[in-house]
């Protein structure tokens, strides 16, 4: 269970996440959506480490780990991917999987065997095999598409067996074809791994279809949670998308 | 490439990365190398040639571990000569002062450098790409001048002269030309082959991802300034060995040693074999020492021809002779990539 | 002393602290240092601002500007002329340096950029030792400035160290202001701030980059020219400067000019009362200096944090 508790943070005076509190339960599957600058990924990157919040808790099966660097959140079990894919260009797909799982396993010293251990081996085969980069496996990273860079990014996180998986915009910068693609892989994933998922995303017709759990932030304030159905009907909602965007209000 | 042109590609079975490639296959490979070192001195009675190994031994030691950080983990230093000139000095001073057998001393120098090492690599690896060359750079200079000033040490601007006592250990008499050449080849060797593990280990492969996105190696629960500083760390160990060949080659120790131009010399090997190849370093190293014997008989005027052969490689290929052969080899080899 | 101590002579120091005839001397020494270093370092500083290169052949044009008003001063006896020859030689010689050579690494890695400003240093000490010889020269004093020196609260102070900071004072303020009020000097502080915005106003940038280079290069060769009356000049006398104008800009932070002269002073200061204190280790002294203000500000003095 991923517990947010009255977290916020500020950057000169303007408050990018406000007072947030909210509960992920294990193995749910919940959409963030919201403006832009809506402080959507102001709030991942202080669920991960990548900026320290201001005031706030973030639990983790009960343990605090507001402030704590990347790798030490990491560890506890919080693995994300990033809106423009974050990748090893130089790696080919299959080093990728391997190095981080003996990072991942404390396995990476100079004496360490480079033969990698048969369970090594397992959990990045796994991986490759739930984003579908087989096939790719001796690709480097660089010479990937765009679509299999992102997948890549997806299963780097992954492959470290997370609790939470934080995805940031899965389908940035994709077609409409591929975006489905992409979102069904994701649900797949989560059916498949029981783990809990976030994921930011701002195509409302993915999002009303696929998530069972909505968040929508505002100003770094959240102005309503809920099924997709409760969003639909919620006046604030309708009201800040309805002001704002038009497509958003178009699918509402 | 396209699409489909990738499919096939990637169905063509292609040898396994890295991860999995036995290290038997490398120590064969040493193995062979110091043989063929080894039996040189019965087929040439040439000591210069036996001089130009040994101080291939040496640079060639400093120039790969430096690889070690610029081509392997992103860092470059400036400043990595420090080491060099450490290992000489530290490895000469023990010897002259308290006459300890060779072995010992030579674990001696390579504690010392540790400590100063993992000192220095504190404050530096978290410094930006710029300023970490720069402060690298400061550092080499504040070793330098403190080898110049504290003359009652370290002979100042002579240098550690009087020579460096060589007592014979195992049977191996250093003070022989012929044991100090083996001895030279040895180390390189062993170097060389605790360098190749280092970057094919799983370490190796933390360093890579340091190196392409640091951040988002801290996203895959690495420390980076962890694992930078311990990469610094090994490699000062050593270029600090380079420098303990080439103290014990010339019997002594001097500024020149710990001057910045070493690092830039190491730089410049880096360049000129290139930083792809594990081996690409100790190919340039003998290209410069060629390149330095050869233009340093026929002109007083070194740096230019020096400076020009720089801008040929930095300017006109853009990268150093290893990448060049190997990207020439793969290119035939798959037929022109787009 | 015990033998293995680093020399250290703090009687010196204090009794040169309590005196102020020796104060004036050593400030005025500390400030000659400061003002040419600055005027180095504020080249190297505005060139990495705007191109985001190290120029690390820097220390050249220092040494060209001093052989070449020591030459023109040979010829001419006019020292105006040699401290004009001094900065348009060297300008000259950095337009072409950028033009030529730099503006094809801008693309590639750190490594290619230090590696052809390497190539340089050794070029051009190669060529300086081909054209003027290995050995040391000096311009000597010129006529006008060989009169008895001052006298300032005891202090001895040569009327020529007087016009020496004066000069660099005065390129400082010029460049202050010229940067701050001139539109070229906008256009400069905007390519520093966003080169991508620049090219888009439809400004040429490789005329701006080309300028800059020059700019930096004639400050470096008058700070060269100054110096030549009162240094000796040698092949290879601008790596030192180089060095030290380094520490400069690190110091205060790369990019940042009023930084490039507030630690261009303290350095100043450091090695002239530093050569006091610690007579052999003033060098080191510096190194020391730069990294305490490191670790405890990465990104220098007065710099921006490092993106």
């Amino acid at each position: 269970m991923l517990e947010i508790r009255s977290l916020s943070k500020s950057f000169g005076g303007v408050k990018a996440t406000d007072n947030v509190t909210l509960d992920f339960a294990d193995g749910s599957l919940t959409a963030v959506i919201g403006p832009n600058g809506a402080g959507k990924s102001t709030f991942f990157n202080l669920i991960t480490g990548a900026l320290k919040p201001d005031s706030g808790q973030i639990l983790l099966n009960g343990v605090d780990l507001a402030g704590r660097t990347p790798p030490e959140i990491v560890r506890y079990g919080i693995g994300r991917a990033f809106q423009v894919a974050s990748i090893f260009p130089s790696l080919t797909v299959h080093e990728t999987m391997l190095a981080a799982v003996c990072a991942d396993q404390r396995r990476a010293s100079v004496l360490h065997r480079r033969f990698p251990l048969a369970e090594t081996r397992d959990r990045a085969e796994h991986a490759m095999e739930l984003l579908g980069l087989v096939s790719k496996r001796n690709r480097v990273a660089a010479t990937l598409s765009h679509g299999d860079q992102k997948l890549l990014d997806i299963a780097l996180a992954l492959v470290l067996d997370p609790k939470v998986l934080l995805l940031d915009e899965p389908t940035a910068g994709m077609g409409t074809e591929e975006r489905w693609r992409m979102i069904d892989k994701v649900r797949e994933l989560w059916e498949k791994q029981k783990i809990t998922v976030v994921f930011i995303e701002h195509d409302m017709d993915i999002v009303f279809k696929i998530a069972p759990e909505i968040v929508v932030l505002c100003y770094g304030r959240i102005l309503a949670t809920g099924t997709p159905e409760a969003i639909r009907r919620n006046e604030a909602v309708i009201e800040a998308y309805l002001g704002s965007e038009h497509h958003a209000g178009a699918a509402i | 490439m396209t699409e489909l042109q990738a499919e096939q590609a990637a169905a063509v079975p292609q040898p396994e990365a890295g991860l999995q490639r036995s290290r038997y296959f490398d120590v064969l490979i040493a193995l062979a190398a110091f043989a063929v070192l080894a039996i040189l001195p019965m087929l040439t009675g040439s000591k210069a040639l036996l001089d130009f190994v040994i101080r291939c031994s040496a640079f060639g030691l400093f120039a790969t571990s430096l690889n070690l950080l610029v081509g392997y983990t992103g860092l470059v230093s400036f400043g990595h000569g420090m080491f060099f000139g450490l290992g000489a000095y530290g490895f000469g001073l023990i010897m002259q002062r308290t006459g300890v057998p060779v072995p010992v001393a030579f674990v001696a120098t390579l504690v010392i450098t540790t400590i100063i090492a993992a000192v220095i690599g504190a404050i530096c690896v978290r410094l930006k790409e710029i300023y970490f060359a720069f402060v690298t750079l400061a550092f080499q200079m504040l070793i330098h001048s403190t080898i110049l000033s504290w003359v009652s040490l370290t002979g100042g601007d002579q240098g550690l002269r009087g020579g460096i006592p060589r007592p014979a250990f195992f049977g191996i008499d250093l003070s022989n030309h012929v044991h100090l050449y083996i001895a030279s080849c040895a180390l390189l060797v062993i170097g060389l082959l605790l360098m190749r593990q280092i970057a094919q280990s799983p370490f190796g492969y933390t360093l890579r991802m340091i190196r392409d996105n640091a951040n988002r190696a801290s996203f895959v629960g690495i420390d980076v300034w962890r694992a930078k500083l311990t990469i610094f760390v090994l490699a000062a160990l050593f270029a600090s060995t380079g420098g303990i060949i080439m103290a014990l080659f010339v019997s002594g120790a001097y500024p020149e040693f710990a001057y910045w131009t070493i690092s830039g010399e190491g730089i410049f090997i880096n360049m000129l074999g290139g930083v792809t190849t594990f081996l690409g370093p100790m190919v340039g190293t003998v290209l410069l020492l060629i390149l330095n014997d050869t233009v340093t008989r026929l002109t007083e005027y070194y740096g230019i021809v020096l400076g020009i052969v720089i801008l040929f490689f930095a300017i006109g290929l853009r990268k150093g002779l290893m990448d060049f052969v190997v990207e020439w080899y793969t290119q035939r080899r798959n037929g022109p990539v787009e | 002393m015990p033998q293995w101590m680093l020399p250290l002579d703090l009687d010196a120091l204090t009794g040169c602290l309590a005196s102020s005839a020796c104060l004036v001397t050593q400030t005025t020494s500390g400030f000659i240092i400061g003002m040419l270093l600055f005027l180095v370092a504020v080249g190297l500083t505005l060139i990495f601002g705007v191109l985001k290169v190290v120029n690390f052949s820097h220390g050249a044009f220092y040494m060209f500007g001093a052989y070449f008003a020591m030459t023109a001063y040979q010829f001419s006896g006019s020292f105006a002329l040699a401290m004009l020859c001094g900065a348009a030689g060297t300008a000259i010689l950095g337009l072409i340096f950028e033009r030529v050579f730099m503006s094809r690494v801008y693309g590639a890695d750190v490594l290619m950029q230090l590696l052809v400003c390497y190539a340089f240093v050794l070029i051009f000490d190669d060529v300086v030792r081909m054209i003027w010889g290995p050995e040391f020269k000096s311009m000597g004093m010129p006529a006008a400035f060989q009169v008895a020196p001052l006298f300032i609260a005891g202090g001895v102070v040569p009327p020529y160290y007087l016009l020496l900071i004066g000069v660099a004072l005065a390129a400082a303020v010029i460049l202050g202001l010229g940067l701050a009020r001139t539109r070229i000097g906008k256009v400069i502080r905007a390519a520093a701030h966003n080169p991508g915005m620049v090219s888009a106003l439809g400004i040429n940038t490789g005329l701006i980059y080309g300028g800059v280079f020059a700019l930096g290069g004639m400050l470096a060769g008058l700070a060269g020219a100054l110096a030549a009356p009162v240094r000796s000049l040698t092949p290879g006398m601008g790596f030192s400067v180089l060095i030290e104008s380094f520490i400069v800009t690190v110091i205060g932070g790369m990019g940042s000019i009023l930084g490039a002269l507030i630690g261009a002073l303290l350095i100043g200061m450091i090695r002239s009362f530093g050569s006091l204190g610690f007579p052999l280790f003033t060098e080191g002294l510096m190194y020391l200096f730069m990294v305490i203000v490191l670790v405890s500000r990465p990104s220098g003095l007065f710099g921006k944090e490092v993106a």
